[in-house]
């Protein structure tokens, strides 16, 4: 009989208190994934930002906009790609005024070329190209709204005040996971020629794809560089750039969610600690025996120290047997249909998994180390007059 | 009734476990307040920027004052409406201000956040009196003279006296004193000269929004009638506290229930520590119970006890808990605001309801992880258990 088994067997003696420790240890487990999946699902934009596209705004602010004519001055810059503007529309259902999704003025032709991630049917393309009041929708949105091609919507500008009409002329899917998938694009024409000579001929910023990703850096500083010789100065940051410094706003929560994913693995080992350290008080005398009939101390702190690795790991398990279809089906799913802005996808890295159940069995062997000692150091003959 | 010291001794004697449970317990609570403070301190930072007795008037449909435009003509109107509070000289009190964000490097990261400017009149210290300079001068008006708020203050760059930020090309504004505003949200702004800032952000002609002080909250109705009547002006009225708690809603009702689904969670992983605990001292203790039991004490007392015990234990965690969450309140907690996208910072802010529930909670989670020990300790038989062991 080996020290492991003598250690699964202490385990099965009080069933219930080992039941009660691994489902501790497996609720905390799947909390911890849960915390750490929102990190990384949350910050998937940043890793999963396209490389080798820039974005050329109003360098003050994003609420200005640039002279429509930039967007033709920036093709003599040597070293660009396809370029496309775009304007920040900001409209709302006025049926739900709550509900958040982008509305985005482009240009349709270029659009697509520049945002080759965005997966259009030849049909839908063809259909929207041609209607100038047409809507290409994300298909996540045209779900939950309901929306059908062809059928005509009204939405309330706040940017823009008004009622606009759209007909949604085709949904996109994405050839990445990554990439939001309830936006509303139209037609730039369509807006701009509704709106007064004080606010026509303006776009909100340029994307520009970089032939060289290396490059990406010294382009757009060239990019500031020309237009500081023009009327409004520009920033233009990569799109990763752009993805990291809108997360840094939020980075005060993504700490505080980094402490609090700690916090539960401190209030674990707490409990596998408190478990491991009452079963070897209660077997203070058994294990005077054992010193007596030959085993040495470190026999006795192995035996403890397996307790505590074999809790942990069939805990940690458990977890991640309840965490996959809870996080990906349920939570997941929903996230993803209602906050799919800020959760494109949600799924469980196998890092995560890899991290929880690796993080789990070290803080069992962690918390068993106090017990082990203890147990190790005990005198044959003191531990078993402590019973007698 | 079993007397407490019973349970207090108990508690004592096992040490380490005792410690680790209330611990695991403190830890929970901990989660918990803190996220309730800080969506406390969301509302309160937003809540202190907002009067009962001013009104704000925008643009119809405008979620908040930087996507609001008004034209110079309409700001008049308002001013004159029925209800607008008048000074000694039979002027109006009302302020009309242009909102905007710049983007600006902050310090301690590698990127840039949003802050928010404001565009002011001189007199917009009488119609905010809690605003005070701390430190420098008061602006100039009609000048590129601005003044930070005390929070955004050194926190980016170009923001601090001496300093200077450009809005427009070769047009900087230059930084001559730091304000504070009694916590409000004006702390995390730049204020600068009406015109100044217009300029600066394209926006001549126009206001964001205009701010009346009313001859007293309850005039706020007629006020409203009077400026929405006209629906060509598309305007729209909200008391001035009202608004603010709007814009911190998406903000603090994120926080909070983050906080409690993370807190539900982890109080499950707590309340099993707590039965372990108490199963335990079930188990090591089943000839004291027999022997309580057998000295007369009823199953209920037995229960009570037990219960009681679990619960001494938790508290002993919520205290540890609040305490160490009430700490937090030194610690300054700055991220963006959902409705207006520029940075903010807020603070930890402790209520008495918020560590007094923090408490309870920890309670029942004591109650809950003690009740089926404390179950199988009422059940004890006295005979059985003082014949065994």
């Amino acid at each position: 009989m080996n020290l492991g088994v003598l250690a699964s067997r202490s385990l099965v003696r009080n069933r219930a208190r080992t039941v009660l420790t691994a489902l501790g240890v497996a609720v905390a487990v799947l909390t911890f994934v849960l915390l750490r999946t929102v990190l990384v699902s949350w910050t998937a934009s940043v890793d999963a930002a396209v490389q080798d596209r820039i974005a050329t705004r109003h360098k003050v602010t994003f609420v200005m906009t640039l002279p429509k004519h930039y967007a033709q001055d920036i093709g003599k810059i040597p070293g660009l790609g396809p370029s496309t503007y775009s304007n920040w529309f900001g409209a709302k259902d006025p049926n739900d005024e709550n509900e958040f999704f982008a509305t985005i003025a482009v240009d349709p032709v270029s659009f697509l070329e520049v945002y080759d991630e965005i997966l259009v049917t030849p049909e839908d393309r063809k259909r929207w190209l041609e209607n100038r009041r047409g809507a290409l929708v994300g298909d996540m949105l045209a779900k939950k709204k309901g929306w059908k091609v062809g059928d005509v919507i009204t939405l309330t500008g706040t940017i823009y005040p008004g009622d606009w009409q759209f007909e949604i002329a085709g949904l996109y899917t994405a050839t990445r996971k990554s990439v939001d998938r309830s936006t509303l694009w139209f037609h730039w024409d369509y807006l701009n020629d509704a709106l007064s000579d004080s606010r026509k001929d303006q776009i909100g910023w340029i994307s520009t794809r970089v032939r060289d990703p290396s490059r990406a850096a010294d382009i757009s500083k060239a990019i500031d560089t020309t237009f500081d010789e023009m009327e409004v100065p520009t920033l233009t940051m990569s799109e990763r750039a752009m993805n990291s410094s809108f997360l840094a706003s939020f980075s005060a929560i993504l700490t505080a969610l980094d402490v609090v994913s700690m916090v539960i693995l401190g209030i674990m080992t707490l409990i596998l600690g408190n478990t491991i350290a009452m079963g070897t008080r209660e077997r203070t005398g058994e294990f005077g025996i054992m010193r007596a009939i030959g085993f040495r101390p470190r026999h006795i702190a192995i035996i403890v120290l397996a307790e505590g690795l074999i809790i942990a790991a069939l805990g940690g398990g458990l977890g991640l047997v309840i965490a996959y279809p809870f996080v990906e089906q349920g939570l997941g799913r929903w996230l993803e249909e209602n906050m799919g802005g800020f959760f494109p996808f949600f799924d469980i890295a196998p890092e995560t998994s890899a991290m929880a159940l690796g993080l789990a069995c070290v803080l069992g062997l962690f918390a068993a180390i106090l017990p082990a000692r203890r147990a190790a150091r005990l005198n044959a003959i003191d531990a078993i007059r402590r019973i007698a | 009734m079993i007397p407490i010291s019973y349970n207090v001794r108990s508690l004592a004697v096992r040490k380490a476990t005792t410690v680790a449970t209330a611990l695991g317990i403190g830890l929970v609570v901990f989660v918990l307040a803190s996220a309730l403070m800080l969506a406390h301190g969301v509302q309160k930072t937003m809540g202190k920027s907002g009067q009962p007795e001013n009104a704000i008037v925008m643009r119809k449909g405008s979620d908040s004052e930087m996507q609001s435009t008004i034209e110079d003509p309409l700001v008049g109107i308002i001013l004159s409406a029925s209800g607008v509070a008048q000074d000694a000289s039979g002027k109006p009190v009302g302020t009309a201000e242009v909102v905007s964000v710049a983007t600006m490097d902050k310090f301690g990261t590698d990127g840039v956040s949003n802050v928010q400017f404001r565009g002011v009149r001189d007199d917009v210290m009488s119609f905010r009196p809690e605003v005070s300079i701390i430190e420098g001068r008061m602006l100039s008006p009609g000048t590129d003279e601005v003044i930070v708020g005390k929070q955004v203050r050194g926190r980016f760059r170009g923001l601090d006296i001496g300093q200077s930020v450009d809005l427009r090309k070769n047009r900087p504004v230059r930084v001559v004193g730091v304000f504070a505003a009694n916590g409000s949200s004006f702390e995390s702004e730049v204020w600068g000269d009406l015109d100044t800032i217009r300029a600066g952000f394209g926006r001549m002609g126009n206001v964001s929004s205009v701010r009346v002080r009313l001859e007293s909250p309850s005039k706020l109705d007629g006020f409203e009638a009077a400026v929405e009547q006209d629906k060509q002006l598309g305007l729209e009225v909200l008391r001035e506290d009202v608004y603010y708690e709007k814009q911190s809603e998406g903000t603090s009702v994120f926080i909070t229930a983050m906080g409690m689904v993370i807190a539900v969670f982890f109080s499950i992983g707590a309340m099993i520590g707590a039965m372990i605990t108490m199963y335990a001292a079930v188990a090591g203790r089943t000839r004291e119970i027999g022997t309580l039991r057998a000295l007369g004490f009823s199953r209920f007392a037995i229960l009570a006890s037990f219960l009681l015990e679990a619960s001494l234990l938790a508290v002993v965690g919520g205290v540890v808990g609040s305490l160490a969450a009430l700490a937090m309140g030194a610690v300054k907690f700055s991220m963006m605001n959902f409705t207006s996208f520029s940075e903010i910072t807020f603070s930890f802010t402790p209520t008495p309801e918020i560590v007094i529930g923090s408490v309870v909670f920890a309670i029942l989670m004591g109650l809950l992880g003690g009740l089926f020990p404390a179950v199988r300790a009422a059940r004890v038989s006295p005979v059985q258990a003082m014949r065994a062991g």
